[in-house]
């Protein structure tokens, strides 16, 4: 059986990558309110109950600490923090 | 496109979104457990039992083999499995109503018999499926649909406090804890120790989760946290009250 796919949109911020499904946000906003510089807000895109999704309104705050990934009860962010070790 | 962006190797990713409301607790203490079947490989030798509530939408959550059982009855069946099969590890997921209400007799004495199983409650202070009755985890003054002016301490009695009571009759060996989707780091030990522990065969193991329920609470994502973090575990304290080696965490 061929695995779901579920729709990606992903961002790029100066300590990694916000990636969220519209397929998977139900639009709780639990992870707006838990993040700590203020990074995510409201979209104009709908979420899968037809809701505004959540957005990375202001990505350039985002320091990649995983918090919105770690509450959000659907699993659908991922952080991909950026490797900013020199080599 | 991404396969399944966050989610644990352990969900059965063709269900989901999975069935649980926008903001529940549910969610996260699943997701936590995801992570630890993961990290524990036991997803083979693994039995998911649910209750019947809100716990019940979890049937087909996981990729292992669940049973769904009668009302409060999860403990038993899971008992039963376990004795038949000492290698499987079972896992009884409940609510509040399950666990502290229909199914409380089976709590206690699974608790007394000390039963080599895992039971997670799910604490959200009310009846979520039903329409947010007032269950035995209601604070006192919290209002719902059957007790609109504020549930009355006098009348109704106060919360009840699950882990404390399994703690108070736990045989040694057992694992008690109670953790809150406030704090997921914490979450997560609570439940891998509590995992760890059924494997090693020590005793009974308990969780209770305090977990969210906005839409029956009818509280924005800022009042559910709030809700979460300040009334609940003021009166719900976090932390492990019986462990194998009696070395606890607050």
């Amino acid at each position: 059986m061929a695995q779901k796919k579920f729709r990606n949109l992903r961002s790029e911020g100066p300590k990694g990558w916000f990636n969220i499904s519209p397929d998977l946000c139900k639009s709780c906003g639990l992870c707006k309110e838990k993040c700590p510089t203020d990074v995510l807000d409201w979209s104009k895109e709908l979420g899968v109950y037809g809701s505004p999704m959540m957005s990375a309104a202001r990505i350039e705050q985002c320091i990649a600490c995983g918090i919105c990934e770690m509450v959000c009860p659907d699993a659908a962010i991922l952080i991909e923090k950026k490797d900013t070790k020199k080599k | 496109m991404t396969d399944h962006l966050a989610m644990p190797k352990s969900w059965h990713v063709e269900t989901k979104p999975h069935k649980f409301c926008p903001g529940c607790g549910h969610g996260i203490a699943l997701k936590i457990l995801g992570e630890v079947i993961d990290e524990l490989n036991i997803q083979d030798r693994l039995v998911f039992g649910v209750d019947i509530g809100c716990s019940l939408l979890a049937w087909d959550f996981f990729d292992v083999d669940t049973v769904q059982t009668h009302h409060g009855r999860t403990n038993p069946v899971m008992v039963g499995m376990k004795r038949a099969n000492p290698d499987l590890l079972c896992i009884a997921y409940m609510g509040d109503g399950g666990g502290y209400a229909i199914g409380s007799q089976h709590l206690v004495n699974s608790a007394f018999r000390n039963e080599r199983i895992l039971a997670i409650v799910i604490n959200n202070c009310n009846y979520g499926m039903t329409g947010g009755q007032m269950a035995p985890t209601t604070l006192p003054g919290q209002k719902t649909e059957t007790s609109p002016y504020g549930r009355d301490a006098e009348t109704t009695g106060s919360p009840t406090l699950g882990p404390e009571m399994v703690a108070a009759i736990a045989s040694p060996g057992a694992y008690v804890a109670r953790g809150s989707i406030a704090n997921i780091k914490q979450l997560k030990r609570f439940m891998k120790k509590a995992v760890e522990n059924q494997i090693a065969g020590n005793g009974f193991s308990f969780l209770e989760v305090l977990s969210s329920c906005p839409t029956n609470w009818r509280t924005n994502a800022k009042q559910t946290w709030a809700f979460v973090e300040d009334e609940m575990s003021k009166y719900f304290k976090t932390g492990e009250l019986r462990t194998p080696d009696e070395k606890k965490e607050a």
